[in-house]
């Protein structure tokens, strides 16, 4: 602060600073209510997030596409902004656009999820579009066509991805071949390409309706009076009621194996080795969710600290849970995954290693600085994380998704806190057992197919790519 | 002397406000209180980016990056990492053409931490670099090249098209991320000097944004950085400027392995901090922003000759920015009839400007862009560094939505008629080679 210290030739250290003290956080409890036809609604008020986001599940599953039609959940999502009885899909498009608000949706295995995210100005405005969009959605066949075409064009962008071809694969090779989960997603070249308006009218009429639907509203609602603009919009979607649809069990083969999509020619080996386990309903979630973190949550995590900050062999891998479907009886699952991609000549070595971290921790078990510093992380930075309206309004939808408790994530925090080591390491051995995990590689198989098989993780099976 | 103003909110900066300091040794510092979250953001932007290096040391910046993260006297190997996330906070770095950055996002009552890691580093870094960490870093900074960009369809697009787009020897000519050859050329002692030449006080800006007490934060701020030497001796960056026009069309085909044909183009257009920028943004943004701008309409929804058409903005202060156009063509479409699609666009475009639906709905998505970018304590510390470092007024960033929305039809339609020509533009056409564009599944049995 004076010139004196300009001049000064070297730095003055002072000792690591101890923290202050915490302020107490809490996630945000939403209210719930139900609007008179039957639609859930939850809402959070939170101050200064200016941009409000808007979740809306629908409990139209992919299980429930008709046969021979994967993807029309999909396609049907898709449609829901391309116009209605008021709007063409042009101006549709328009007037979202003039409202600031950007509107996306998408069906996964447990339905379709819409997310609306708009300055709070306009809040009313785009939720009169969202419920037109609901209420008379167009469903042209000239329109349902263009989206069938245009999904068909994204197939093999998909495909050439090697993140995108790895999970594919690994959901083909771990549920049965009459699970739905088995087959992507969005539909294959063959079932998109049957897709017409009347199977999207159908899927819709058979699945979407206010009554098992949920909305969800985040964000500053300072002098919006959100009972009179819901009950104006999405108050006026009508719809017999119902009840969504019974789950079918998850079952997954996960004896130890490798499939290797070949891609002659390329310079690095993307991994992706998984298997499925508990979902939030469990138990031993918070134990899984901590230890998963020791495991592959960070670049100081076990599999980093060896792969890249040791051997240099990747730019990251990370071991993750995500769950695929719940119920309320507690009959769901999450993908337990290990992905990241090494280089081509570094693929047996990096596997092999990847191979000795697990082997580590089954046998050695997870330290109790491990831990604690896993807890610090995943409990202190949920402030960061729910700043925004979106990630608040995300996860509300998730749990309701999941048919989970709206203050889950609230409560798994203090769970997460008073799990111990020997807990998070029964966890993390227990949801990636060395002689469970299903591998797969996309990469060059002349180059990686005989260091993998020479590790002995089981047996090496290549397809094309 | 910290020399801190009132921080009295500008109109139009939805309340926000920010306070400006200078260290003696030359650190500039810019705080901006906010209690709503107990989180406080760290961000500290060093003025040194790709268009700092040298011929044979492309990549430099950014590799140096990640040595930032491997320890320095009082911090131990990954102790950096351990030590935020330990403490709750997030953490990372980036390197673009201008500029390195490097931010914590932390729960307020471990602001402190993140200010003394980030003062260890600026301070003595040089005292835990050595060879382990240079080449280990090495390694993986390439394999982060092969899984960004070369070992994706497309993945090297960008590259090429700046390097078609700015000339050989130009600054930004070459991409932060490098080629293998430099990587592997870069020594120990290059990033020694790199340090010794960039990572000084007075030629960064540390902003710290959210729930802070500014009195103590700055307090803290000159506790850990004060004591930090300033050196001058950082070489002005080489000459960016060009004629604002090309001249002609540069054009390059690639055939490699990719799903689909796709005609991309890189224009030069005004300097980012400009009226004419924001105009260019705005033209943009109506042609190729979003589900409802032109090119979507017409190539996606009417033509159906595209699975995706749009344009993007990359802002740039020290050189023209570059406007990239993306399409990817549909089915067996070639490109020359996306091509002449694109010019009748462009040229009516240019002819009569956007409609006044256009604009409203232009300046409404960029708006939403803004308040999201400004919504979260870490965005705002990002754009008030940017500001700082690159036009020397972080008050700026408060005010560059109100700057968009004064912009007005005839000046987008001009930018457009200025910029968005053929003979202002480097363009990359991908055509597909090899024939493994099935999506089949077949096995071609076990080999074992």
């Amino acid at each position: 602060m004076t010139d004196a210290a300009a001049s000064l030739t070297s730095m003055e250290f002072h000792p690591q600073p101890a923290p202050g003290t915490a302020r107490p956080w809490a996630f945000p409890a939403p209210d719930r209510g139900t609007l008179e036809n039957g639609l859930t609604v939850l809402t959070s008020h939170r101050p200064g997030q200016q941009v409000v986001a808007v979740e809306l599940y629908l409990p139209a599953p992919l299980d429930a596409e008709p046969a021979g039609l994967d993807g029309v959940a999909t396609i049907m999502a898709r449609a829901l902004s391309e116009g209605t009885d008021k709007h063409s899909a042009e101006e549709f498009a328009a007037e979202l656009e003039r409202c600031g608000a950007t509107l996306d949706a998408h069906a996964d295995h447990p339905g379709v999820r819409v997310s609306l995210e708009v300055p709070v100005s306009r809040l009313p405005k785009a939720l009169g579009l969202l419920a037109e969009a609901l209420i008379a959605p167009a469903f042209l066949d000239t329109e349902v066509e263009r989206l069938v075409r245009n999904r068909l064009d994204e197939i093999p962008h998909e495909t050439a991805n090697p993140a995108r071809r790895a999970a594919k694969q690994l959901s083909k090779e771990l549920f049965p071949a009459d699970s739905r989960m088995s087959r992507p997603r969005q539909g294959t070249e063959e079932t998109v390409a049957a897709i017409d308006g009347a199977a999207v009218r159908a899927f819709f009429e058979a699945h979407v309706r206010p009554a098992t639907a949920t909305a969800v509203v985040v964000g500053d609602l300072t002098g919006v009076d959100l009972e009179k603009v819901l009950a104006e919009t999405l108050g006026a979607w009508t719809g017999e009621p119902g009840e969504p649809l019974p789950m079918p069990p998850i079952t997954a083969d996960d004896t130890g194996r490798v499939v290797i999509v070949d891609r002659p020619g390329a310079v690095q080996t993307q991994l992706l080795i998984g298997r499925i386990g508990p979902d939030r309903h469990a138990r031993v979630w918070p134990a899984q969710v901590l230890g998963t973190y020791c495991l592959g949550g960070t670049l100081t995590s076990r599999l980093d600290r060896v792969l890249r900050e040791e051997k240099g062999y990747t730019y990251g891998v990370r071991a993750f849970g995500q769950v695929l479907r719940s119920d309320a009886g507690g009959n769901g699952a999450a993908m337990l995954a290990i992905s990241g991609s090494v280089d081509t000549p570094n693929t047996g070595p990096a596997l092999d290693d990847l191979w000795k971290v697990l082997r580590t921790l089954a046998a050695e078990g997870l330290t109790d600085a491990e831990r604690e510093t896993a807890v610090q992380n995943l409990v202190g930075v949920a402030p960061l994380k729910y700043e925004t309206a979106a990630s608040v309004a995300g996860t509300l939808a998730d749990q309701v998704e999941q048919h989970l408790p709206d203050d889950f994530q609230a409560q798994l925090y203090a769970r997460l806190a008073e799990t111990g080591t020997v807990e998070a390491t029964a966890a993390v051995v227990s949801a990636f057992p060395v002689d469970r995990l299903v591998t797969v590689l996309v990469g060059d198989a002349a180059q990686i197919a005989e260091p993998v098989r020479a590790l002995g993780i089981g047996e090496v099976t290549v397809v094309t790519g | 002397m910290p020399m801190g103003h009132t921080a009295t909110a500008e109109a139009g900066s939805g309340g926000l406000t920010a306070t400006e300091h200078r260290l003696a040794n030359g650190l500039r510092v810019v705080l901006s209180e906010d209690h709503l979250t107990p989180v406080a953001a760290v961000c500290l932007w060093y003025d040194v980016g790709s268009r700092h290096e040298v011929r044979g040391r492309t990549g430099l910046a950014h590799l140096f990056e990640h040595l930032m993260f491997q320890g320095s006297k009082q911090v131990h190997g990954n102790g950096h990492f351990e030590l935020v996330q330990g403490a709750g906070g997030s953490l990372n770095g980036t390197t673009s053409f201008e500029r390195t950055n490097y931010f914590e996002t932390m729960p307020t009552h471990q602001l402190e931490l993140a200010l003394w890691l980030e003062a260890d580093r600026m301070g003595s870094l040089l005292a835990a670099l050595d060879d382990e960490s240079m080449e280990n870093q090495r390694d993986v900074v390439k394999n982060e090249r092969r899984q960004r960009y070369d070992n994706v369809p497309y993945g090297t697009a960008f590259e090429k098209l700046t390097a078609l787009a700015y000339p050989e020897g130009h600054p930004y000519h070459h991409t932060p991320i490098g080629s293998m050859a430099d990587l592997d050329a870069a020594t120990l002692e290059d990033a020694r000097e790199f340090f010794r030449t960039y990572y000084a006080p007075n030629n960064a800006v540390l902003s710290v944004v959210g729930d802070i007490d500014p009195a103590q934060t700055l307090a803290w701020i000159e506790k850990y950085f004060g004591s930090i030497p300033s050196h001058d001796g950082k070489p002005a960056p080489r000459d960016g400027s060009l004629p604002d026009v090309i001249g002609e069309q540069l054009r390059e085909v690639v055939e490699e392995e990719v799903p689909a044909r796709a005609l991309m183009a890189a224009y030069r257009l005004p300097h980012d901090g400009t009226r004419e920028c924001d105009a260019a943004d705005l033209a943009l943004t109506v042609l190729g922003g979003g589900e409802s701008s032109r090119l979507h309409n017409r190539l996606v929804r009417r033509d159906r000759t595209a699975v995706a058409a749009g344009f993007g903005l990359l802002r740039l202060a020290g050189a023209p920015s570059l406007g990239w156009l993306d399409v990817k063509t549909s089915g067996g479409v070639e490109v020359p009839e996306i091509e002449a699609a694109v010019d009748e666009e462009l040229a009516r475009f240019a002819a009569e400007g956007p409609t006044p639906e256009e604009m409203e709905r232009a300046q409404a998505q960029l708006e939403r862009e803004w308040l999201d970018r400004l919504g979260t304590v870490a965005g705002r510390a990002d754009e008030l560094c940017r500001f700082a470092v690159l036009f020397g007024d972080p008050q700026l960033a408060l005010t560059a939505v109100d700057r968009v929305l004064d912009i007005t039809a005839e000046e987008v339609r001009e930018a457009a008629a200025a910029r968005l020509r053929p003979d202002n533009r480097a363009v990359l056409v991908y055509e597909p080679v090899g024939t493994e564009q099935s999506d089949s599944d077949e096995e071609e049995g076990a080999d074992q």
